[in-house]
């Protein structure tokens, strides 16, 4: 990958992603309360899974600014091959997705539920304020409470709306860094893998790991609150992780071998199937941040990333069965790429994107959105304009499917959106 | 235990909160000075010798670079955060092994109070440098911190005012600054005055060498109110003058001290910080115009502070640090790769030095640092620790250094002896019962008052399980 156009080398022994990641994170913790707030939020877990009936809603962050136009195509507006020259896709190579759009073949795996209805995208979708810096874009987006001084995020606000769950409830998975939507008051979970969560780092048996689980519960025994209280979360944490046992996917499913994200939503897959009380997921997929060599149709960067995605989201989706019916995958990037390519074969940040949405309640098999268009006097500095606020589509999602009632608590400042139809009633 | 007797509890209390730690030295020193001398020596880092920790910061000279040099030695390699890494490592350093330790801490409690990410690609060649003025003044006076700060380089980069002008002023830094930085949220400032806060940070910025620099041509003129100050603002000559104007005026606000006190309470005595000790130490800064050590005499020699045992728990930086200070381990014999995976380690534990995204910094209240995947890698880190995993270019003494001479007689007495050393408190007879069935297996059941033989799965292949347990425990993750 090349980094010089972000000044960002790799040579740093500090990956680009890491540095999105963690800016954008809050680390193993659960909250960017300000020290002065004094917060004193009690931290506690409810036994058994509170009543909670809605979606499991699976948050995939595409860090790095994903290329929503090389991967939901506008092949029909004539602007789009004209402005890349090089790394437009051709529509004979386009799997047709309807009107202007076609997908970019490496999403083969996921045409059978294009074409199913269970996955479809929205297009030109944008932040209010369009910044073209990760570190800012990131932020804004998972705080999404712009011209406010929260500094909360926009799951753990949608979290606090309801019954505390179980430890569980919250889950970022494949990294114990937690996305800067999680931040805030309401407690949260990160494992980098279900198989990694494990008590006692030199336990390599069950028995054995009893046996530091005991240990470490009697030596807390009596402790100050702020101190067992998390040790017990953590105990029957680890207790419910080490009681999955291995896993073996469902209906054929076959998750990527060497896949990041192929790992993590096989992990989100097996946690649901587990009933361990999961509602909401956050996944992370990084490495969209294509300045340069972008690759073709058939091969390249952009193709590689986005099939490893699709193979990945069609084994998850499969590997659901029935449980399919009550998950709602959603896609977020700080920012689209910039319509023009650049002379490295690349594009650089732009602001317009696509999202994806994957689930059985999803009105999939279109593009929803209204189409800005591609002509020059369409653009906003050059790109695709963002016609879709992404709180309106993670609104109709999280009322549709999530039972949320108000978003005002969850996106202050927000005006609404009439809904776009873009997920059936739950 | 170093001393053979145990140390007298309030001196303990002020060696885990004004320092990373204690460290077997540390004891044996502030046992030596007693209390309120160990405290007059950290309050005058000036005069600790510190030659350990400026040995091992020799494999980091790129921290003392100024902007231009960096940029100049990196003309190739424009943007590299190699410097950044440095910076961060250095601080790892500065943390476990300087003898200054309240003045690091203090280091540490401005850095995050005026927060500059790194690394960072907007500060790759001045982020090294802001350090430098944060350390100049940590001690100092607030005021002047702020001042030099809020015109740093970095900090016009990371909050944007860097590219804020006259038309168009970005009012990130203009915002955080009352936020953040001085008088804070409560105080109630207006949508207006974070505007005019914004235009009269307009004109100060960057020049094209990465150096501060001043720009009349993008100063915004006319009259200015935030609070209560104004200003007529007249000349676009003038707004160098004036911002410093009022950086001053917001340091010395009332409002402002309250937040200094406020905060430095909730770092050092408890996460419900006493009214009574942050009244007097708002007033205590006030008088003192913006001192940083009267404060501090007065906070650790309080009432309030000596009846504050078990109010504050180690975040995952410290638990790090004060496990290899406990430990007694040392940097790496030569090169930097022991130090490395440290900061990877503490990376993985979600604090990383300087590594906070935010411009808030991180928090420092328990409650923001109790998910179990926080609680699991500080349990896993201390077992890679007292097994050297990870770190195995760390030297120091061996682990079975730990096991006491002579031998304790039984189970229950060498527990107890290894808290002591580890945790500077007895084991309870429940922790004592707990790591005792821990050691029970199928061939022996072992209690407190079974006698301990050379043999026994404690010395052996179990010790470093028992070291870790013990770190693992409540009295480990207070500070």
């Amino acid at each position: 990958m090349s980094t010089s156009d972000c000044l960002c080398p790799s040579s740093s022994g500090l990956s680009r992603r890491t540095l999105l990641r963690g800016l954008a994170s809050v680390g193993a913790l659960g909250g960017v309360l300000t020290a002065v707030e004094g917060f004193s939020g009690q931290y506690a877990f409810a036994a058994s899974p509170a009543a909670y009936n809605g979606d499991v809603l699976v948050v995939l962050s595409l860090r790095g600014g994903f290329d929503g136009l090389n991967a939901i195509v506008p092949v029909g507006d004539p602007g789009y091959l004209e402005a890349r020259p090089t790394i437009g896709i051709q529509e004979r190579s386009l799997i047709p997705a309807g009107g202007i759009f076609g997908l970019h073949p490496a999403l083969k795996p996921l045409k059978k539920f294009w074409d199913a209805g269970t996955f479809g995208a929205v297009h030109a979708v944008g932040q209010d304020n369009p910044t073209r810096s990760h570190f800012q874009a990131m932020q804004e987006l998972e705080r999404a409470a712009p011209g406010s001084s929260l500094r909360t995020g926009w799951l753990d606000r949608t979290l606090g709306s309801r019954a505390r769950g179980t430890v569980f409830q919250a889950s970022q998975v494949g990294s114990a860094d937690v996305s800067l939507s999680l931040a805030g008051p309401n407690p949260e979970m990160a494992l980098s893998s279900v198989d990694s969560f494990r008590i006692g780092a030199a336990a390599d048996t069950a028995e054995d790991r009893a046996r530091w689980t005991k240990a470490l519960s009697g030596l807390h025994a009596g402790a100050p609150s702020a101190i067992a209280a998390p040790a017990a979360a953590t105990l029957s944490a680890t207790a419910t992780t080490a009681k999955m046992g291995a896993y073996k996917p469902a209906n054929g499913a076959v998750y990527p071998k060497n896949s990041a994200v192929g790992d993590s939503l096989r992990d989100v897959a097996r946690m649901i199937k587990a009933g361990v009380g999961l509602q909401v997921a956050c996944v992370d997929e990084g490495d969209w941040d294509m300045h340069a060599g972008m690759g073709t149709a058939d091969k390249g960067w952009m193709h590689d990333h986005l099939n490893d995605l699709a193979l990945a989201l069609a084994a998850f989706a499969t590997d659901l069965g029935s449980r399919f019916r009550k998950v709602t995958v959603v896609t977020l990037s700080e920012f689209g790429r910039r319509v023009g390519e650049n002379g490295s074969g690349g594009v650089d940040h732009g602001h317009g994107n696509a999202v994806l949405l994957l689930g059985g309640g999803v009105n999939g098999g279109k593009v929803h959105g209204r189409w800005p268009g591609l002509s020059s006097s369409q653009l906003v500095d050059g790109d695709l304009a963002g016609t879709t606020d992404y709180r309106a589509v993670l609104g109709e999602i999280l009322q549709k499917r999530c039972g949320a009632g108000s978003l005002t608590g969850i996106f202050p400042g927000f005006k609404g959106a009439p809904a776009m139809g873009l997920v059936k009633a739950g | 235990m170093p001393t053979g007797t145990p140390m007298d509890a309030q001196t303990l209390l002020l060696l885990r909160r004004a320092s990373y730690g204690p460290t077997p030295a540390l004891l044996t020193e502030a046992d030596r000075l007693g209390a309120r001398a160990w405290l007059e020596r950290q309050l005058a880092p000036a005069s600790i010798k510190d030659a350990y920790t400026d040995g091992v910061l020799k494999r980091f000279p790129r921290v003392t670079w100024p902007i231009a040099k960096v940029r100049q030695q990196f003309a190739d390699d424009f943007g590299t955060w190699a410097v950044m890494m440095d910076l961060t490592r250095a601080t790892l350093v500065r943390a476990i092994w300087s003898e200054r330790q309240l003045f690091e801490l203090m280091v540490e409690f401005w850095s995050n109070h005026l927060n500059v990410t790194c690394p960072s690609g907007d500060v790759w060649d001045s982020r090294a440098d802001y350090d430098r003025v944060v350390r100049k003044h940590a001690l100092g006076r607030f005021a002047d911190l702020l001042v030099e700060a809020s015109l740093h380089p970095a900090m016009q980069a990371y909050l944007d005012n860097a590219s804020s002008t006259k038309e168009h002023p970005n009012e990130n830094q203009g915002r955080e600054l009352l936020e953040l930085h001085t008088v804070g949220v409560a105080t109630g400032y207006s949508e207006d005055d974070v505007k005019n806060s914004a235009r009269i940070l307009t004109g100060l910025g960057t020049d094209g060498t990465g150096e501060a620099t001043y720009r009349a041509n993008r100063h915004w003129t006319g009259p200015v109110q935030v609070l209560d100050f104004s200003d007529p603002n007249e000349s676009a000559s003038g707004g160098k003058d004036l911002a410093v104007r009022y950086l001053n005026h917001l340091a010395r606000h009332e409002n402002t001290a309250r937040q200094i006190a406020t905060k430095l309470c909730l770092r050092f005595v408890s996460d419900n910080p006493p009214e009574s000790l942050v009244s007097r130490l708002t007033s205590i800064y006030l008088e003192g115009d913006t001192a940083v050590v009267p404060m501090l005499r007065e906070l650790f020699t309080s009432r309030e502070f000596a009846t504050s045992a078990g109010q504050k728990v180690r975040r995952p930086y410290e638990d790090l640090v004060a496990t290899v200070r406990i430990l007694g381990l040392k940097a790496d014999t030569s090169g930097t790769k022991g130090i490395e995976n440290l900061h990877w380690m503490v990376l993985d534990m979600g604090q990383a030095p300087l590594y906070w995204g935010p411009p808030n910094g991180y928090p420092d209240v328990a409650a923001a640092w109790q998910s179990p995947a926080g609680t699991l890698a500080r349990w896993n880190a201390h077992q890679n620790v007292v097994e050297r995993w990870s770190v195995k270019t760390l030297t120091g003494p061996a682990i079975t250094t730990l096991i006491p001479k002579p031998r304790p007689a039984t189970h229950g007495a060498l527990i107890d002896a290894l808290s002591q050393r580890l945790l500077q408190q007895r084991a309870t007879a429940a922790q004592q019962k707990a790591i005792c069935d821990f050691l029970t297996d199928r061939w022996n059941k072992i209690a407190p008052s079974t006698p301990l033989k050379s043999d026994s799965v404690a010395l052996t292949w179990r010790f470093a399980h028992v070291v870790g347990l013990l770190l693992d425990s409540p009295a480990h993750a207070l500070r």
